[in-house]
Protein backbone atom coordinates (compact mmCIF):
# COMPACT_ATOMS: atom_id res chain seq x y z
CA UNK A 1 0.00 0.00 0.00
CA UNK A 2 1.66 3.21 -1.13
CA UNK A 3 1.75 6.38 0.85
CA UNK A 4 0.18 8.25 -2.07
CA UNK A 5 -2.76 5.86 -1.91
CA UNK A 6 -3.41 6.81 1.68
CA UNK A 7 -3.25 10.50 0.84
CA UNK A 8 -5.64 10.01 -2.07
CA UNK A 9 -8.08 8.14 0.15
CA UNK A 10 -7.90 10.87 2.77
CA UNK A 11 -8.46 13.56 0.12
CA UNK A 12 -11.47 11.73 -1.28
CA UNK A 13 -12.92 11.39 2.22
CA UNK A 14 -12.34 15.09 2.93
CA UNK A 15 -14.02 15.98 -0.33
CA UNK A 16 -17.01 13.78 0.59
CA UNK A 17 -17.27 15.51 3.95
CA UNK A 18 -17.17 18.89 2.24
CA UNK A 19 -19.95 17.85 -0.12
CA UNK A 20 -22.13 16.66 2.77
CA UNK A 21 -21.52 19.83 4.75
CA UNK A 22 -21.91 22.42 2.02
CA UNK A 23 -23.61 21.03 -1.08
CA UNK A 24 -26.99 22.60 -1.73
CA UNK A 25 -29.62 20.08 -0.83
CA UNK A 26 -32.35 19.04 -3.23
CA UNK A 27 -35.94 19.67 -2.22
CA UNK A 28 -38.13 22.36 -3.67
CA UNK A 29 -38.24 25.36 -1.38
CA UNK A 30 -41.84 26.53 -1.38
CA UNK A 31 -42.70 30.07 -2.37
CA UNK A 32 -42.97 32.39 0.64
CA UNK A 33 -46.56 32.55 1.82
CA UNK A 34 -48.48 34.45 4.47
CA UNK A 35 -49.04 32.05 7.32
CA UNK A 36 -51.49 32.89 10.09
CA UNK A 37 -51.70 31.04 13.40
CA UNK A 38 -53.92 31.40 16.42
CA UNK A 39 -52.10 30.23 19.52
CA UNK A 40 -54.00 29.88 22.77
CA UNK A 41 -51.97 30.38 25.90
CA UNK A 42 -53.19 28.86 29.12
CA UNK A 43 -51.50 27.77 32.32
CA UNK A 44 -48.82 26.50 31.35
CA UNK A 45 -49.07 25.45 27.72
CA UNK A 46 -49.53 26.69 24.20
CA UNK A 47 -52.19 25.24 21.92
CA UNK A 48 -50.97 24.41 19.32
CA UNK A 49 -47.55 23.91 20.85
CA UNK A 50 -45.81 23.28 17.53
CA UNK A 51 -45.84 25.55 14.51
CA UNK A 52 -44.36 24.49 11.15
CA UNK A 53 -43.64 26.99 8.42
CA UNK A 54 -41.46 27.09 5.31
CA UNK A 55 -38.39 29.24 5.13
CA UNK A 56 -39.19 32.76 4.00
CA UNK A 57 -42.84 32.67 5.07
CA UNK A 58 -44.48 35.73 6.57
CA UNK A 59 -45.64 34.40 9.93
CA UNK A 60 -48.36 36.07 11.98
CA UNK A 61 -49.20 34.64 15.38
CA UNK A 62 -52.31 35.77 17.23
CA UNK A 63 -51.79 35.13 20.89
CA UNK A 64 -54.97 34.54 22.87
CA UNK A 65 -54.71 34.14 26.60
CA UNK A 66 -57.42 32.16 28.33
CA UNK A 67 -56.56 32.62 31.99
CA UNK A 68 -53.83 35.07 33.02
CA UNK A 69 -51.43 37.36 31.25
CA UNK A 70 -49.01 35.37 29.08
CA UNK A 71 -46.30 36.19 26.59
CA UNK A 72 -44.71 34.53 23.59
CA UNK A 73 -41.02 34.87 22.82
CA UNK A 74 -39.50 33.27 19.74
CA UNK A 75 -35.95 32.14 20.35
CA UNK A 76 -33.54 32.94 17.55
CA UNK A 77 -35.80 35.63 16.11
CA UNK A 78 -35.86 37.67 19.29
CA UNK A 79 -39.44 38.86 18.90
CA UNK A 80 -42.07 38.74 21.60
CA UNK A 81 -45.62 39.73 22.40
CA UNK A 82 -47.77 39.89 25.54
CA UNK A 83 -51.49 39.18 25.78
CA UNK A 84 -53.98 39.58 28.60
CA UNK A 85 -57.28 37.69 28.43
CA UNK A 86 -59.62 39.62 26.16
CA UNK A 87 -56.76 41.51 24.53
CA UNK A 88 -55.64 39.39 21.63
CA UNK A 89 -52.18 40.48 20.56
CA UNK A 90 -50.37 39.56 17.41
CA UNK A 91 -46.79 39.13 16.35
CA UNK A 92 -45.38 39.15 12.82
CA UNK A 93 -41.99 38.20 11.48
CA UNK A 94 -40.38 36.75 8.39
CA UNK A 95 -39.13 33.22 8.99
CA UNK A 96 -35.77 33.66 7.30
CA UNK A 97 -33.74 31.44 9.61
CA UNK A 98 -34.24 27.73 9.23
CA UNK A 99 -34.24 25.23 12.03
CA UNK A 100 -36.16 24.52 15.19
CA UNK A 101 -36.70 27.39 17.60
CA UNK A 102 -38.21 27.43 21.07
CA UNK A 103 -41.33 29.40 21.91
CA UNK A 104 -41.28 30.55 25.49
CA UNK A 105 -43.62 32.45 27.78
CA UNK A 106 -42.09 35.88 28.36
CA UNK A 107 -44.30 36.88 31.27
CA UNK A 108 -43.98 35.35 34.71
CA UNK A 109 -47.38 33.68 34.79
CA UNK A 110 -47.16 31.25 37.69
CA UNK A 111 -45.33 28.37 39.26
CA UNK A 112 -44.66 26.39 36.08
CA UNK A 113 -43.88 29.43 33.94
CA UNK A 114 -40.34 28.26 33.02
CA UNK A 115 -41.80 25.09 31.50
CA UNK A 116 -44.31 26.85 29.28
CA UNK A 117 -42.69 26.18 25.94
CA UNK A 118 -43.53 25.41 22.33
CA UNK A 119 -41.66 24.87 19.08
CA UNK A 120 -41.34 26.69 15.80
CA UNK A 121 -40.05 24.64 12.88
CA UNK A 122 -38.85 26.71 9.95
CA UNK A 123 -38.27 24.66 6.81
CA UNK A 124 -36.31 21.45 6.94
CA UNK A 125 -33.68 21.30 9.64
CA UNK A 126 -30.75 21.01 7.20
CA UNK A 127 -28.16 21.59 9.89
CA UNK A 128 -29.40 18.59 11.84
CA UNK A 129 -29.45 16.29 8.82
CA UNK A 130 -26.05 17.38 7.60
CA UNK A 131 -24.64 16.88 11.06
CA UNK A 132 -26.14 13.38 11.29
CA UNK A 133 -24.84 12.30 7.89
CA UNK A 134 -21.47 13.88 8.59
CA UNK A 135 -21.18 11.98 11.86
CA UNK A 136 -21.99 8.68 10.18
CA UNK A 137 -19.57 9.53 7.38
CA UNK A 138 -16.81 10.35 9.86
CA UNK A 139 -17.38 7.00 11.61
CA UNK A 140 -17.16 5.11 8.31
CA UNK A 141 -14.12 7.10 7.24
CA UNK A 142 -12.40 6.26 10.52
CA UNK A 143 -13.02 2.56 10.03
CA UNK A 144 -11.81 2.76 6.39
CA UNK A 145 -8.61 4.64 7.26
CA UNK A 146 -7.86 2.23 10.07
CA UNK A 147 -8.17 -0.70 7.66
CA UNK A 148 -5.92 1.04 5.10
CA UNK A 149 -3.28 1.49 7.83
CA UNK A 150 -3.60 -2.16 8.87
CA UNK A 151 -2.96 -3.32 5.32
CA UNK A 152 0.18 -1.09 5.16
CA UNK A 153 1.63 -2.64 8.28
CA UNK B 1 -3.51 80.68 72.37
CA UNK B 2 -3.55 79.64 68.77
CA UNK B 3 -4.58 76.13 69.77
CA UNK B 4 -7.48 77.51 71.79
CA UNK B 5 -8.84 79.61 68.95
CA UNK B 6 -8.47 76.63 66.65
CA UNK B 7 -10.49 74.52 69.07
CA UNK B 8 -13.16 77.25 69.25
CA UNK B 9 -13.35 77.38 65.48
CA UNK B 10 -13.69 73.63 65.36
CA UNK B 11 -16.57 73.64 67.86
CA UNK B 12 -18.36 76.46 66.01
CA UNK B 13 -17.86 74.69 62.69
CA UNK B 14 -19.15 71.43 64.15
CA UNK B 15 -22.27 73.11 65.55
CA UNK B 16 -23.02 74.87 62.24
CA UNK B 17 -22.52 71.65 60.27
CA UNK B 18 -24.84 69.77 62.63
CA UNK B 19 -27.53 72.45 62.25
CA UNK B 20 -27.23 72.43 58.45
CA UNK B 21 -27.39 68.63 58.31
CA UNK B 22 -30.49 68.59 60.52
CA UNK B 23 -32.25 71.15 58.33
CA UNK B 24 -31.35 69.20 55.18
CA UNK B 25 -32.55 65.92 56.69
CA UNK B 26 -35.87 67.47 57.72
CA UNK B 27 -36.33 69.31 54.41
CA UNK B 28 -35.95 66.20 52.27
CA UNK B 29 -38.31 63.60 53.65
CA UNK B 30 -37.67 60.62 51.41
CA UNK B 31 -41.22 59.30 51.65
CA UNK B 32 -40.73 56.09 49.76
CA UNK B 33 -43.45 53.55 50.39
CA UNK B 34 -42.64 49.95 49.61
CA UNK B 35 -45.53 48.30 47.83
CA UNK B 36 -45.61 44.59 47.09
CA UNK B 37 -48.08 42.88 44.81
CA UNK B 38 -49.31 39.34 45.32
CA UNK B 39 -52.18 37.33 43.93
CA UNK B 40 -55.42 38.43 45.61
CA UNK B 41 -55.79 34.97 47.13
CA UNK B 42 -52.42 35.49 48.84
CA UNK B 43 -53.21 38.92 50.19
CA UNK B 44 -53.13 41.20 47.17
CA UNK B 45 -51.33 44.50 47.73
CA UNK B 46 -49.32 45.04 50.82
CA UNK B 47 -49.82 47.57 52.22
CA UNK B 48 -53.45 47.76 51.14
CA UNK B 49 -53.80 51.35 52.30
CA UNK B 50 -51.39 54.25 51.89
CA UNK B 51 -51.72 57.80 53.14
CA UNK B 52 -50.37 60.88 51.41
CA UNK B 53 -50.73 64.64 51.52
CA UNK B 54 -51.82 67.01 48.79
CA UNK B 55 -48.88 68.47 46.91
CA UNK B 56 -46.30 66.23 48.57
CA UNK B 57 -44.63 63.77 46.22
CA UNK B 58 -45.36 60.19 47.15
CA UNK B 59 -42.61 57.84 46.00
CA UNK B 60 -43.60 54.22 45.55
CA UNK B 61 -41.05 51.42 45.30
CA UNK B 62 -42.98 48.52 43.87
CA UNK B 63 -42.34 44.89 43.11
CA UNK B 64 -44.21 41.64 42.70
CA UNK B 65 -43.82 38.61 44.94
CA UNK B 66 -45.26 36.04 42.54
CA UNK B 67 -46.39 36.73 38.97
CA UNK B 68 -46.54 39.79 36.75
CA UNK B 69 -48.86 42.47 38.09
CA UNK B 70 -49.55 46.00 36.96
CA UNK B 71 -50.04 49.18 38.96
CA UNK B 72 -52.31 52.07 38.10
CA UNK B 73 -54.28 54.65 40.04
CA UNK B 74 -57.98 54.99 39.31
CA UNK B 75 -59.37 58.20 37.80
CA UNK B 76 -55.97 59.44 36.75
CA UNK B 77 -54.31 59.56 33.38
CA UNK B 78 -51.05 58.03 34.64
CA UNK B 79 -49.96 55.11 32.49
CA UNK B 80 -49.90 51.72 34.16
CA UNK B 81 -46.60 50.32 35.40
CA UNK B 82 -45.85 46.62 34.96
CA UNK B 83 -44.45 44.98 38.08
CA UNK B 84 -42.14 42.07 37.42
CA UNK B 85 -41.22 39.60 40.12
CA UNK B 86 -37.81 40.37 41.55
CA UNK B 87 -37.55 43.81 39.92
CA UNK B 88 -38.14 47.07 41.75
CA UNK B 89 -39.98 49.82 39.95
CA UNK B 90 -40.09 53.35 41.33
CA UNK B 91 -42.71 55.91 40.51
CA UNK B 92 -43.56 59.25 42.06
CA UNK B 93 -47.09 60.56 42.33
CA UNK B 94 -48.25 64.03 43.33
CA UNK B 95 -51.91 64.48 44.23
CA UNK B 96 -53.47 67.88 43.72
CA UNK B 97 -56.83 67.02 45.25
CA UNK B 98 -57.58 65.36 48.57
CA UNK B 99 -59.77 62.29 48.66
CA UNK B 100 -59.67 58.54 48.50
CA UNK B 101 -57.93 57.12 45.46
CA UNK B 102 -57.93 53.48 44.43
CA UNK B 103 -54.90 51.74 43.01
CA UNK B 104 -55.49 48.49 41.18
CA UNK B 105 -53.82 45.69 39.26
CA UNK B 106 -53.77 46.11 35.48
CA UNK B 107 -52.52 42.68 34.42
CA UNK B 108 -54.63 39.54 34.58
CA UNK B 109 -52.76 37.76 37.36
CA UNK B 110 -55.40 35.20 38.32
CA UNK B 111 -59.13 34.54 38.47
CA UNK B 112 -59.62 37.20 41.14
CA UNK B 113 -57.39 39.72 39.42
CA UNK B 114 -59.86 42.60 39.66
CA UNK B 115 -60.13 42.21 43.42
CA UNK B 116 -56.52 43.32 43.72
CA UNK B 117 -57.06 46.88 44.83
CA UNK B 118 -55.85 49.25 47.51
CA UNK B 119 -56.58 52.81 48.57
CA UNK B 120 -54.56 55.97 48.98
CA UNK B 121 -56.05 58.41 51.46
CA UNK B 122 -54.92 61.88 50.47
CA UNK B 123 -55.39 64.57 53.09
CA UNK B 124 -55.01 68.29 52.67
CA UNK B 125 -56.95 71.32 51.60
CA UNK B 126 -58.82 71.78 48.37
CA UNK B 127 -61.88 70.44 46.67
CA UNK B 128 -62.11 66.71 47.16
CA UNK B 129 -61.83 64.48 44.16
CA UNK B 130 -65.27 63.12 43.23
CA UNK B 131 -66.68 65.79 45.44
CA UNK B 132 -70.27 66.40 44.40
CA UNK B 133 -70.67 63.92 41.60
CA UNK B 134 -73.63 61.81 42.54
CA UNK B 135 -73.99 59.40 39.65
CA UNK B 136 -77.06 59.73 37.50
CA UNK B 137 -78.45 56.32 38.46
CA UNK B 138 -78.55 57.37 42.10
CA UNK B 139 -80.22 60.68 41.31
CA UNK B 140 -82.82 58.78 39.30
CA UNK B 141 -83.11 56.15 42.06
CA UNK B 142 -82.81 53.35 39.52
CA UNK B 143 -83.04 49.80 40.78
CA UNK B 144 -80.11 48.18 39.03
CA UNK B 145 -81.24 44.66 39.88
CA UNK B 146 -84.60 45.05 38.22
CA UNK B 147 -85.03 43.09 35.02
CA UNK B 148 -85.56 45.50 32.15
CA UNK B 149 -86.63 43.53 29.09
CA UNK B 150 -87.83 45.42 26.08
CA UNK B 151 -91.09 44.17 24.59
CA UNK B 152 -90.29 45.93 21.32
CA UNK B 153 -87.66 44.41 19.10
CA UNK B 154 -86.42 45.59 15.71
CA UNK B 155 -86.54 43.07 12.89
CA UNK B 156 -82.96 43.86 11.92
CA UNK B 157 -80.07 45.89 13.33
CA UNK B 158 -81.07 49.56 13.59
CA UNK B 159 -78.78 51.42 11.21
CA UNK B 160 -78.17 55.11 11.72
CA UNK B 161 -77.22 55.73 8.10
CA UNK B 162 -80.60 54.55 6.82
CA UNK B 163 -82.44 57.20 8.78
CA UNK B 164 -82.92 60.43 6.90
CA UNK B 165 -81.20 62.64 9.43
CA UNK B 166 -82.66 63.06 12.88
CA UNK B 167 -86.30 62.36 13.60
CA UNK B 168 -89.09 64.78 14.28
CA UNK B 169 -88.45 66.34 17.68
CA UNK B 170 -90.60 64.55 20.20
CA UNK B 171 -91.36 65.18 23.82
CA UNK B 172 -89.53 62.73 26.05
CA UNK B 173 -89.88 62.32 29.77
CA UNK B 174 -87.17 64.36 31.42
CA UNK B 175 -85.56 65.37 28.14
CA UNK B 176 -82.20 63.74 28.97
CA UNK B 177 -81.47 61.03 26.47
CA UNK B 178 -79.25 59.21 28.95
CA UNK B 179 -82.27 58.46 31.10
CA UNK B 180 -84.22 56.91 28.22
CA UNK B 181 -84.03 53.40 26.91
CA UNK B 182 -84.10 52.94 23.12
CA UNK B 183 -87.49 51.23 23.50
CA UNK B 184 -88.89 54.30 25.29
CA UNK B 185 -87.63 56.63 22.59
CA UNK B 186 -89.02 54.36 19.91
CA UNK B 187 -92.40 54.40 21.59
CA UNK B 188 -92.36 58.19 21.83
CA UNK B 189 -91.52 58.41 18.12
CA UNK B 190 -94.33 56.00 17.30
CA UNK B 191 -96.84 58.08 19.22
CA UNK B 192 -95.91 61.22 17.32
CA UNK B 193 -98.39 61.82 14.47
CA UNK B 194 -95.59 63.12 12.23
CA UNK B 195 -94.09 59.65 12.08
CA UNK B 196 -97.27 57.82 11.13
CA UNK B 197 -96.04 56.98 7.63
CA UNK B 198 -92.78 55.43 8.83
CA UNK B 199 -92.41 51.67 9.30
CA UNK B 200 -91.36 50.21 12.62
CA UNK B 201 -87.90 49.39 11.25
CA UNK B 202 -87.49 52.93 9.92
CA UNK B 203 -88.28 54.21 13.39
CA UNK B 204 -85.62 51.93 14.86
CA UNK B 205 -83.17 53.41 12.33
CA UNK B 206 -84.21 56.83 13.62
CA UNK B 207 -83.48 55.72 17.17
CA UNK B 208 -80.01 54.58 16.08
CA UNK B 209 -79.47 57.99 14.47
CA UNK B 210 -80.50 59.72 17.69
CA UNK B 211 -78.07 57.57 19.66
CA UNK B 212 -75.23 58.19 17.22
CA UNK B 213 -75.80 61.93 17.31
CA UNK B 214 -75.37 61.85 21.08
CA UNK B 215 -71.82 60.54 20.85
CA UNK B 216 -68.73 61.22 18.78
CA UNK B 217 -66.08 59.29 16.91
CA UNK B 218 -63.47 60.07 19.54
CA UNK B 219 -65.66 58.91 22.40
CA UNK B 220 -66.52 55.70 20.59
CA UNK B 221 -62.82 55.07 20.01
CA UNK B 222 -62.06 55.73 23.67
CA UNK B 223 -64.91 53.45 24.73
CA UNK B 224 -63.73 50.70 22.41
CA UNK B 225 -60.24 50.84 23.89
CA UNK B 226 -61.54 50.81 27.47
CA UNK B 227 -63.79 47.88 26.61
CA UNK B 228 -60.92 45.94 25.07
CA UNK B 229 -58.66 46.53 28.04
CA UNK B 230 -61.10 45.94 30.85
CA UNK B 231 -64.25 44.14 29.76
CA UNK B 232 -63.51 41.87 26.80
CA UNK B 233 -61.90 39.19 28.96
CA UNK B 234 -65.34 38.24 30.30
CA UNK B 235 -67.89 39.87 27.99
CA UNK B 236 -65.99 38.84 24.86
CA UNK B 237 -64.37 40.86 22.12
CA UNK B 238 -67.65 40.69 20.20
CA UNK B 239 -69.82 41.54 23.23
CA UNK B 240 -71.56 38.18 23.27
CA UNK B 241 -70.69 37.41 26.88
CA UNK B 242 -68.36 34.67 25.67
CA UNK B 243 -64.98 36.04 26.70
CA UNK B 244 -62.17 33.69 27.61
CA UNK B 245 -62.85 34.10 31.33
CA UNK B 246 -66.57 33.42 30.91
CA UNK B 247 -65.94 29.69 30.74
CA UNK B 248 -64.73 29.85 34.30
CA UNK B 249 -67.78 31.75 35.47
CA UNK B 250 -70.69 29.55 36.36
CA UNK B 251 -73.80 30.15 34.34
CA UNK B 252 -76.40 31.08 36.91
CA UNK B 253 -79.72 32.90 36.93
CA UNK B 254 -78.45 35.86 34.95
CA UNK B 255 -81.95 37.27 34.63
CA UNK B 256 -82.29 37.35 38.39
CA UNK B 257 -78.98 38.40 39.92
CA UNK B 258 -80.52 38.42 43.39
CA UNK B 259 -80.66 34.65 43.30
CA UNK B 260 -77.03 34.32 44.25
CA UNK B 261 -75.74 30.81 44.01
CA UNK B 262 -72.71 29.80 45.99
CA UNK B 263 -71.47 27.41 43.38
CA UNK B 264 -68.88 29.83 42.11
CA UNK B 265 -65.80 28.89 40.21
CA UNK B 266 -62.98 27.20 42.06
CA UNK B 267 -60.66 29.90 43.23
CA UNK B 268 -63.40 32.49 43.22
CA UNK B 269 -63.85 33.72 46.72
CA UNK B 270 -67.01 34.36 48.58
CA UNK B 271 -69.59 34.83 45.84
CA UNK B 272 -71.54 32.93 43.33
CA UNK B 273 -71.02 34.10 39.78
CA UNK B 274 -73.23 34.27 36.74
CA UNK B 275 -72.44 34.28 33.07
CA UNK B 276 -71.36 37.72 31.84
CA UNK B 277 -74.03 39.85 30.19
CA UNK B 278 -74.46 39.43 26.45
CA UNK B 279 -74.51 42.94 24.98
CA UNK B 280 -75.82 41.65 21.67
CA UNK B 281 -79.05 40.55 23.41
CA UNK B 282 -81.68 42.96 22.02
CA UNK B 283 -84.31 42.27 24.65
CA UNK B 284 -82.07 43.29 27.54
CA UNK B 285 -80.15 46.11 25.94
CA UNK B 286 -82.97 47.98 24.21
CA UNK B 287 -84.83 48.14 27.50
CA UNK B 288 -81.89 49.71 29.33
CA UNK B 289 -81.00 53.37 29.57
CA UNK B 290 -77.47 54.76 29.48
CA UNK B 291 -77.85 55.81 33.11
CA UNK B 292 -78.76 52.24 34.02
CA UNK B 293 -75.73 50.82 32.21
CA UNK B 294 -73.46 53.39 33.81
CA UNK B 295 -74.89 52.43 37.20
CA UNK B 296 -74.07 48.79 36.55
CA UNK B 297 -70.49 49.76 35.72
CA UNK B 298 -70.12 51.95 38.79
CA UNK B 299 -71.70 49.56 41.25
CA UNK B 300 -70.62 46.23 39.78
CA UNK B 301 -72.48 43.01 39.86
CA UNK B 302 -73.18 42.47 43.56
CA UNK B 303 -72.17 38.84 43.62
CA UNK B 304 -72.24 38.11 39.91
CA UNK B 305 -68.47 38.38 39.50
CA UNK B 306 -68.75 41.75 37.75
CA UNK B 307 -66.19 44.20 39.16
CA UNK B 308 -67.24 47.65 40.37
CA UNK B 309 -65.57 50.34 38.27
CA UNK B 310 -66.74 53.42 40.16
CA UNK B 311 -63.38 54.23 41.73
CA UNK B 312 -61.41 53.28 38.61
CA UNK B 313 -62.99 55.18 35.71
CA UNK B 314 -63.68 58.88 35.44
CA UNK B 315 -67.19 60.09 34.68
CA UNK B 316 -66.30 60.72 31.04
CA UNK B 317 -64.64 57.32 30.67
CA UNK B 318 -67.80 55.68 32.00
CA UNK B 319 -69.96 57.50 29.45
CA UNK B 320 -67.54 56.63 26.65
CA UNK B 321 -67.76 53.00 27.66
CA UNK B 322 -71.56 53.11 27.69
CA UNK B 323 -71.48 54.74 24.24
CA UNK B 324 -69.42 51.80 23.01
CA UNK B 325 -71.89 49.28 24.48
CA UNK B 326 -74.64 50.61 22.19
CA UNK B 327 -72.54 49.71 19.16
CA UNK B 328 -73.41 46.08 19.89
CA UNK B 329 -77.05 47.02 19.18
CA UNK B 330 -76.87 49.83 16.66
CA UNK B 331 -75.01 50.04 13.39
CA UNK B 332 -73.38 53.47 13.21
CA UNK B 333 -70.99 52.68 10.39
CA UNK B 334 -72.43 50.81 7.43
CA UNK B 335 -73.89 52.75 4.53
CA UNK B 336 -72.28 55.90 5.82
CA UNK B 337 -69.23 55.31 3.69
CA UNK B 338 -67.69 54.56 7.08
CA UNK B 339 -66.28 58.05 7.10
CA UNK B 340 -69.37 59.59 8.57
CA UNK B 341 -70.08 61.27 5.22
CA UNK B 342 -73.80 61.20 5.76
CA UNK B 343 -73.55 62.79 9.14
CA UNK B 344 -76.11 65.44 9.73
CA UNK B 345 -75.42 68.90 10.96
CA UNK B 346 -76.41 67.72 14.41
CA UNK B 347 -73.04 66.37 15.36
CA UNK B 348 -71.37 65.01 18.41
CA UNK B 349 -72.51 66.03 21.84
CA UNK B 350 -75.42 68.09 20.55
CA UNK B 351 -78.47 66.26 21.72
CA UNK B 352 -81.46 66.03 19.48
CA UNK B 353 -83.95 68.73 20.26
CA UNK B 354 -86.18 67.38 22.98
CA UNK B 355 -88.80 69.32 24.77
CA UNK B 356 -89.50 68.39 28.35
CA UNK B 357 -93.19 68.28 29.12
Amino acid sequence: MKRSRVITTALVLALGAGVIAFAPLPGASAKPANRHFRVEASAFKYTPATIRVNAGDHVTIDLVSTDVVHGLYVDGYDVSVTADPGRTASLSFVANRTGMFRLRCSVTCGAMHPFMIGKLHVGRNDLLWRALVLTLFAGLAGILLARVREVRQ
Amino acid sequence: MRAESGARLLVVFGAVALAVLTVVAVRVPARAVELRGRLPDDGGWSPGAISARVGEPLTLRMTSDDVVHGFAIGQSARPAVDLLPGKWMTTTVVFDKPGKYTYYCTRWCGPNHWRMRGTIEVTGSGARVLADSVPLFLRLKLDLDQAHPSDLLPAETPTAARAGGLPTPVALDGGDLRTQSPAQVWRALRKHPGNARLTDQQLWDEVAAVWRAATSRERLAEGRQLYRDNCAACHGETGRGDGVMAKALVAGPAADPSGIEHSGMPGMSGHGTVAPTDFTNKRNMLGASAAFLQGKLIRGGMGTGMPYWGPIFTESQLWALVDHLWTFQFDYESGAGSSGASRTTHDSASKPAMRPH
